[in-house]
This record gives structure tokens, sequence and C-alpha cells, in this order.
């Protein structure tokens, strides 16, 4: 696979965390197929659902909310991008903090500890990088990179 | 003992749903109160009330029998009462009580609101998906699209039939695509409890789309002896196992829509 042009790859689900499980194994799979290491595409696959699950949770105002996800599959790199309607003013605090958080040690926080701003903390420790963009009206971006172990 | 408070909670999500906040203790003595605040929710022509119960410390199976004749009347009328955010230790109590197997359970609000999208108001879902044209790629495709399914509730010879429709449709377009022009197929599904809908897009080969065009109209005639005639067995068999199949042949692409029923 030429590294300059990756398998590009979106979908766009409502913002329902029934349709968590079948996405994350869908890239869990593609990764796999692309011949991307089973401990890979597994750990992609813990990052895909921490992203989904709070995209839906904190990322969504109006009921007939949507999620997008774009992935870029690489020879050497695979990138995870999701896009969410961004949640109420205190969803978005919440994670500015929590992505505050995963950009130092999270025991800087020690009265933060309460479970809360977790799930992006598990990306960080599995990611080589993490971003988050807040658009107009609130939209939210999470963009994810990581590096093939094996390589 | 802490008395039982019911708030009426307005759902930003969607104002014309009821919502009762609950606190307290669910004790026999709850029973006159829970009565007369259902029967402002029946006056007000709602069919579908969330119980919110988070604040819950503990439960009687009367107060319980109580709600479940609310949800009866409410589930005669169309709709359901569903309960969102209960503890661990109250969800087990109810479960001894059998309450688990009357109720719905939701650990959050939207969860419980996308319910009563699909349950009550029977809305279809979307899920578009745009993947490179290449056979490596149809099986996690076709998997997703049977997981979404099994999920949303369909029976596992039916998402085995929708993911073999998925797999030949998508194989198709993969192998009848345009091997020059390399644009992503693009896939739609729309699910709701009655039926699943698929359509995919890809862009067409001109030197193939001929013999597609004939292997498509073939379809509509009487299956011939000839052994050795193995083209076209793939839309042969998603006609079999759909419902309705349209194929539209333009210029620039071919898309191919299928509807499937839910049988089971």
């Amino acid at each position: 696979m030429d590294s300059e042009q990756p398998r590009v790859f979106k979908v766009k689900f409502p913002s329902d965390l029934d349709y968590v499980g079948p996405i994350r194994k869908f890239v869990a799979e593609t990764l796999g197929v692309s011949k991307f290491s089973p401990k890979f595409a597994y750990r992609s696959e813990v990052i895909v659902d921490e992203i989904c699950h709070n995209a839906i949770t904190h990322g969504s105002r109006t009921a007939d909310a949507a999620v997008e996800i774009e992935c870029r599959i690489f020879s050497d790199r695979f990138e995870f991008q999701v896009n969410d309607q961004g949640g109420k003013k205190d969803d978005i605090e919440r994670l500015k903090k929590a992505m505050k958080k995963a950009d130092v040690q999270a025991s800087d926080f020690p009265e933060e500890n309460d479970g809360r701003g977790l799930g992006l903390e598990i990306v960080r420790l599995l990611s080589e990088e993490i971003k988050m963009e807040i658009g107009d009206d609130n939209m939210t971006t999470v963009r994810v990179v990581r590096k093939r172990e094996d390589a | 003992m802490q008395e039982l408070k019911i708030q009426k909670m307005p759902v930003e999500l969607r104002p014309d749903l009821s919502m009762w906040k609950l606190e307290g203790e669910l004790g026999p003595e709850s029973i006159a109160r829970i009565q007369a605040e259902f029967e402002l929710v029946l006056d007000s022509k709602q069919n579908f009330l969330i119980a919110e119960m988070s604040g819950v410390t503990q439960v009687s199976s009367a107060a319980i029998g109580q709600l479940m004749g609310c949800r009866q009347l409410l589930s005669e009328r169309g709709g359901d009462l569903v309960i969102t955010g209960v503890s661990l230790d109250i969800k087990s109590k109810l479960s001894a009580m059998g309450a688990t197997k009357i109720f719905k359970f939701y650990n959050e609000l939207r969860s419980a609101i996308n319910a009563y999208h699909w349950e009550v108001e029977r809305k279809a879902e979307k899920v578009g998906l745009s993947f490179p044209p290449e056979l490596q790629f149809v099986p996690p495709v076709r998997q997703m699209v049977s997981r979404i399914a099994r999920q949303k509730g369909y029976s596992h010879r039916d998402s085995f039939r929708i993911e073999t429709i998925v797999d030949e449709i998508c194989n198709n377009a993969v192998e009848h695509g345009s091997e020059k022009v390399k644009k992503n197929i693009d896939l739609t599904v729309q699910i709701n409890r009655e039926k699943i809908e698929l359509e995919v897009a890809n862009a067409s080969d001109p030197d193939k789309i001929e013999n597609l065009r004939a292997v498509s109209s073939s379809l509509s005639k009487p299956p011939t002896a000839d052994a050795g005639q193995r083209r076209g067995r793939g839309l042969a068999l998603i006609k079999m196992l759909s419902n309705n199949l349209d194929i539209n042949f333009s210029g620039e692409g071919t898309s191919v829509h299928v509807t499937k029923l839910r049988e089971e």
C-alpha cells in the first residue's frame, strides 16, 4: 500500500449506542484485512469505542443527531476522525478539561480523579496523537493518529 | 423512610414526551401518588412515559405492580413506560421481582428517546458508508450491516440473509465497477422495524455495463437449463432473498436498490 494513498472509509450513523458495537468491529476488521496486527486492530477498536461513545452521550443535541467517522488507512499508520454536533456548554467544557487532562498527567489532577474523562486518557495512552477542534455552533471533531507498532 | 417524590421533567430532545424523575422510596404508600400522576399523563394524551429512577433508594413489589399497570395501559394505546438511570442494586431487586421481563431499561435518556423513535414512531434509521472498491473490504462491510440488523432486533436468520445480500451487491459493485475511476463505493442502509433497504452506488465501467445489463434483464425470464451459465448467479440470489430489486444504469454509475422485509 502506498503510504501517501490512504484507503478512506466514511460512516455516518444515528447517534445511538446500538451502533457503536457494529461500527467499532467494522473498523477493527478493516484494519485486519489491511494487514495490521490483531493487537493493533483491537486497540484501535478500543479507541473507536471510546470516542464514538463520547460523541453520542456528550455530543448530540437534537433527537435526529448523527455521528460521522472517517478512517484513513496508510501502510504505516491509521488516522481516525469523529465529528459530532457538539454538546451543551457543560459538555464542551468537560471535553476541553478532559483533553487538557490528557495532555498532561492524570496524576496532576488528583482531586478530579472521578472516572470522568477516563475514555480520553485511554485514547491518549493507545495513540500517538489526539487533537480536538470545536467549530462553529459547537461542532466537535476529534482526530486520532496511531502508528503501526510492528513496522 | 424517604417519601417518594415524582417530578415532571421536560424532555429537551422531545418536548412531546413525558418524563418523571422519581426520588426516594417506591413503597406501598406511593401507589396513590403514582396513580394520580399517571392520570395526568393519560389526560395529556401522551402514550410514552420515561421514568428516571437514579434517585430511587428502595422498591416494593406493590409499587412496581402499580407501574406495571400503568405500562399496560400505555402499551394498549401503542406506547410504553420505560425506565432509565436505575442503580445496579435497585435493578437486581427489580430483577428478583420479575420486572426486568416487563419493562425496558436504558442507561440514559437518549437511548430511551431512540427507543421511542424505533418502537412507537417506527422511524427508519439511516447509515451511510463509503469504502474503497476492493474485494477485501466487502466482508467487514457485510458483517457491519448484519450486526446492525441483529442489534436492532432482527433474527439471526434474517440478519444472515441481509449479510448475503450485502455481500453480493458489494462484490458486484467492485467487480463491475470502473477500474479507471477509483471512486469509493457508497452503501446506504435504511432500517426500521419492518424492513431494511439497501442501496449501493458505484462508478461504472462502460466495457462491463452491457454484460451487467444483459444479466439484469435475464432475471425477469424463467431460468434456463444451461448448467454452464454461471454469470448472474449473484443477482439471482439477491432476487430470491429479497422482496424487491432495482438496478439503475447511467452513464456515470450503477445503483442497486434492494428491499428486504423482516420475516421473523
